[in-house]
């Protein structure tokens, strides 16, 4: 096997990546929605649209990152790319215990890494405007019901990520393109309410990097992104495990061939 | 089946293999023995290294054509 230091960059590497092109969309479409005064030409309407037409469009700037990802370092690392699914799978006995912390510690600096960048490469609007990308319930939506909603979008992508890499019986290769997929619709739905974070590595970049710039505190929120995903993850892969799995054969059925 | 090597050199010897890319028969003296890696498991999981390898027979010919680096 790669060994754990080199898997722990290629975590970094792709959560780097998921935090830096996903929020990256996130934080663009704010920017141009607000525009300029006086109007410049680049006010040409795009984020105008608003509503799911946005968050499809930064829910594929997440999805695609995530099924390429997959397909880039997914034999290195896994392509956790978020402490949910690290965890959900030390929960069900498939990931070491002892790699657990280090892959975290590796999304965490990756997603971080990728926030504070996004700052240097669009100035600081990406904090006053763009708020990083981070994520926040909306208005009307109280703390219970989005870390339901959060676990609810987890629930999806893990139960998805069992059922197309994790069982033996999936068709193979088409993984990375499904969990893509889920991950944007995912968002097309829960933007609007929580933000769509459903990885809480995602959440904490912009967050550390909205601290540490000025931009919005908004470390009261992070319980939501901790727990909603967390929850999520991990019960969709025992209720996958339960579902998917064949029932014993009574002990006097059990076939042994010639020894 | 004759070795197919020997044959062009004017020998006649038993095949003992035969490639797996042309079919060609071959003796001990002519056959490439390759030990390939074999990975498995993959997303979302780490890939491992088996720690046996998978052997390739192959004649000289093939293997040339195949040799990568």
């Amino acid at each position: 096997m790669i060994s754990l230091k080199k898997r722990f960059f290629a975590e970094l590497i792709g959560t780097f990546f998921l935090v830096f092109i996903g929020t990256g969309a996130a934080v663009i479409t704010l920017m141009i929605s607000q525009g300029s005064t006086p109007p410049n030409s680049f006010n040409i309407g795009i984020g105008a649209l608003g509503g799911l037409g946005d968050w499809l469009a930064i829910g594929l700037a997440f999805g695609l990152t995530v099924a390429v990802l997959i397909y880039a370092i997914g034999h290195i690392s896994g392509c956790h790319i978020n402490p949910a699914v690290t965890i959900a799978l030390w929960a069900t006995k498939k990931f070491p215990g002892n790699e657990v912390i280090p892959y975290i510690v590796a999304q965490l600096i990756g997603a971080s890494i990728a926030s504070f960048l996004l700052a240097g490469v669009l100035g600081m609007a990406a904090v006053t405007v763009g708020g990083l990308g981070a994520t926040s319930p909306f208005e009307g939506i109280g703390y219970t019901q989005a870390i339901i909603a959060e676990m609810v979008g987890t629930f999806l992508l893990m139960f998805v990520l069992m059922g197309t890499a994790i069982d033996k019986r999936a068709t193979p290769g088409f993984a990375g393109l499904s969990i893509g997929l889920t991950v944007a619709a995912v968002i097309t739905t829960l933007g609007n309410i929580t933000g769509a974070s459903i990885n809480p590595a995602r959440t904490f970049g912009p967050y550390l990097g909205n601290l540490i710039l000025g931009g919005t505190n908004l470390w009261g929120d992070y319980l939501i992104y901790l727990i909603g995903p967390i929850v999520g993850a991990v019960l969709a892969a025992f209720i996958y495990q339960y579902i998917s799995s064949e029932e014993k054969l009574p002990a006097g059925r059990t076939i042994r061939e010639r020894e | 089946m004759k070795c197919y090597m020997c044959n062009l050199e004017g020998k006649e010897t038993d095949a003992v293999a035969i490639c797996i890319v042309c079919g060609m028969g071959l003796c001990m003296d002519h056959v490439i023995r390759e030990e390939i890696e074999v990975w498995e498991g993959g997303f979302p999981l780490p890939s491992k290294k088996q720690e046996h390898t998978l052997p390739r027979i192959l004649c000289k010919w093939c293997y040339n054509a195949l040799k990568v680096d």
